[in-house]
């Protein structure tokens, strides 16, 4: 258990310092994208440096917030349901992950 | 609570028993600024798989995206990854063992919170500025 909670503190550290010179780029397009039409917005979307950052960032971001909501459900939730939230965590950022995987590739890479 | 003490395991501090503190602030901010990306994490997602799925869905994303339900959601968005990333910041170097001292905590506090609305507002504004000519 403590090994765990070793490689969570470091991993939540790491994935930070891979956060943070992509957030303001993030924020600033996605932001912009929001207020295109469809079309603008695939064509951003399809050069795949753009795709590629965008979705990196999500997935690194769902590792992050994951080992988060686990600090916070460990902190307070002390039943059976601390388990429960727990597991729905992990499914939660999983699906985070396999759906930007899926995006990135049909938006970018399929045809 | 009486089931975690009886498990033996640390208890977390009660939010309610503490004395107001920017410091205390900016912790319980932290936290609650990344629950609500958590949740922007899952509009996002799907905004970006709607993009990917067919026009329609796009549009029907954007009925939300653009309104002004939707700006105050985006906007609640850009501010808390804003303060998320400068309080982060100030975790990363309260983890090289700096800025502990009271005096320095406090302060980096007030300027999170102060350079995170700067910061937001101006990445709303650029964004805004800038959509429909990406």
């Amino acid at each position: 258990m403590s090994k765990k909670g070793t490689s969570a503190f470091v991993i939540q550290r790491a994935s930070a310092v891979i956060l943070i010179p992509f957030a303001v780029w993030l924020l600033f397009n996605v932001v912009a994208l929001f207020g295109d039409d469809y079309y603008s917005a695939r064509v951003w979307l399809s050069d795949p440096v753009n795709s590629l950052a965008l979705g990196g960032f999500l997935i690194v971001a769902a590792v992050h917030m994951r080992i988060g909501m686990m600090e916070i459900i460990v902190d307070y939730i002390h039943s059976w349901l601390r388990d429960v939230l727990l597991l729905l965590n992990w499914l939660f950022s999983l699906g985070v992950i396999a759906a930007v995987i899926w995006a990135v590739y049909t938006l970018s890479f399929a045809g | 609570m009486a089931e975690g003490a009886s498990s033996g395991r640390p208890l977390s501090p009660h939010l309610q028993i503490w004395r107001f503190t920017v410091t205390m602030a900016a912790s319980i901010t932290h936290r609650a600024a990344g629950v609500a990306m958590y949740g922007g994490t899952l509009l996002l997602t799907l905004w970006l798989v709607a993009l990917a799925v067919s026009d329609g869905a796009h549009a029907f994303v954007s009925t939300v995206t653009q309104s002004p339900l939707g700006f105050i959601i985006i906007a609640a968005f850009v501010w808390s990854l804003c303060f998320h990333l400068m309080n982060g910041l100030r975790y990363l170097y309260w983890d090289s063992g700096r800025g502990f001292a009271l005096k320095t905590a406090r302060m980096t506090a007030w300027l999170v919170y102060g350079a995170s609305v700067i910061l937001a507002a101006g990445i709303l504004w650029a964004g805004y500025a800038a959509a429909g000519g990406a």
